[in-house]
């Protein structure tokens, strides 16, 4: 690694503090996702340990770098500081029970067209070229799957796999 | 007893509406059924309604903005860095979608519902993907904490016109004047100087989270500072950069 490399690395790992500083020992966390695997280790690759569901509130009791060991009544494991949340989570659950658009386990939901209410709207507006950008675009980023984002995280050293 | 407060909360709603937008209070209160989706706006704006106002909103981007580029590996790229960060915001759930606008002018725009546009013009000047990274996680910031929709919400007929809207039983020339007024406030004038700040902030936070650079976002601010842009063109609808860049960590730039 190279004398510069390093230096950025090092910059950077200064800086994790100010990014968990909502999170420390004896504080809470919430999960944001449908499911959310707690390891047995502070690894991306650590076995599973435990599960919990959505929006459940977890109490820190240990703190590694940007990995938080965490407890939910008997479920007890480390969980990456980004997959989770400062706050409980707000989101409405949609039609299919699930929060808009919930993680890979709802793929449906994530890959939801442009609603058909904003589509009209365009209609109505004159705006038929943007309407047919926007759908691009939609059709464009759904193809971008959330294993091919994971992928891309672990490729690129990038979240849990830094 | 509770179906008076709620017919009242209506009434109450729709006096200022009619104000506004000119609607007819009668087929605002015909019905028990729009009756309950106007007290619903008032308490807040739902899932379905978010994303029929990102939705209308993105349209009115894309047309203000130069249109998408409609270039496969751009918009890939693009999605590929502005998913990663996503996943670590606090609303992984929203179906993120990023994109590229066709405008040479240097900005970037947001709307509810997971929706995050940068222009080409300053696409064209990030280099880096941790330049990259540090655009797009301002952008989400701002949806992630509904910047937008606390804005929408505080006109309270307008959330009870959308929601009636979003079921086409609402008065859709008076929605869409509402879209419009929203828009001009959110992209001609944008988000008060404060707001900004937050999202300078908390995209910095989420960018370190997902192993970006700290100095990103100062980084790309300094460069067009020193590149002169004019503010015309140059993130026209936030703060001067000279009061963004103060207010960021004296961080070092990306490798």
């Amino acid at each position: 690694m190279s004398r510069k490399a390093l230096v950025i690395s090092a910059l950077m790992l200064a800086a994790v503090p100010a990014a968990l500083a909502a999170f420390a020992v004896g504080g809470t966390a919430f999960t944001k996702r449908v499911k959310t695997d707690l390891l047995s280790d502070s690894k991306p690759f650590a076995p599973v340990s435990a599960e919990v569901g959505y929006s459940r509130k977890l109490r820190i009791d240990q703190v590694r770098g940007m990995w938080l060991h965490v407890q939910d009544g008997p479920n007890v494991g480390w969980v990456f500081s980004g997959n989770v949340a400062e706050e409980k989570p707000t989101d409405t659950k949609g039609m299919d029970g699930l929060p808009i658009g919930a993680s890979k386990t709802s793929a449906t939901a994530a890959a939801r067209p442009l609603a058909p209410a904003a589509e009209q709207y365009g209609d109505r507006k004159g705006l038929a070229q943007a309407t047919s950008d926007v759908m691009w675009l939609e059709g464009q980023s759904d193809a971008v799957t959330p294993d091919q984002v994971d992928e891309f995280l672990k490729s690129n050293q990038k979240g849990e796999f830094q | 007893m509770r179906r008076l407060a709620v017919l009242s909360l209506a009434l109450l709603a729709a006096v200022p509406a009619q104000a506004q937008f000119s609607l007819n209070l009668d087929s605002l209160v015909n019905t028990a059924k729009d009756v309950g989706k106007m007290s619903k706006g008032l308490a807040g704006i739902g899932p379905e309604e978010e994303l029929t106002i990102g939705g209308s909103v993105a349209i009115e981007i894309a047309s203000r903005y130069g249109g998408i580029v409609r270039d496969e590996a751009i918009t890939r790229r693009v999605n590929l860095v502005g998913k990663a960060l996503a996943r670590y915001s606090s609303r992984p759930n929203l179906p993120w979608r990023f994109g590229v606008l066709g405008s040479q002018t240097v900005n970037a725009f947001s709307a509810p519902g997971g929706y995050v546009f940068i222009t080409r013009g300053l696409y064209d000047t990030l280099g880096s993907d941790d330049a990259l990274a540090a655009v797009l996680s301002h952008e989400i910031t701002h949806v992630a904490r509904r910047h937008a929709l606390k804005i929408i919400a505080r006109n309270d007929f307008f959330s009870g016109a959308m929601d009636l809207a979003s079921q086409r039983s609402a008065d859709l020339q008076k929605f869409d004047a509402g879209i419009d007024q929203i828009t001009t406030t959110l992209f001609e004038k944008g988000f008060d100087p404060q707001t900004e700040y937050e999202a300078d902030g908390g995209g910095r936070g989420l960018a370190i989270t997902t192993g970006y650079a700290p100095g990103g976002l100062r980084f790309v601010l300094m460069q067009l500072q020193a590149r002169g842009g004019d503010p015309q063109t140059t993130f026209s609808t936030h703060p001067p950069l000279q009061e963004r860049i103060n207010r960021l960590p004296a961080d070092p730039p990306p490798p």
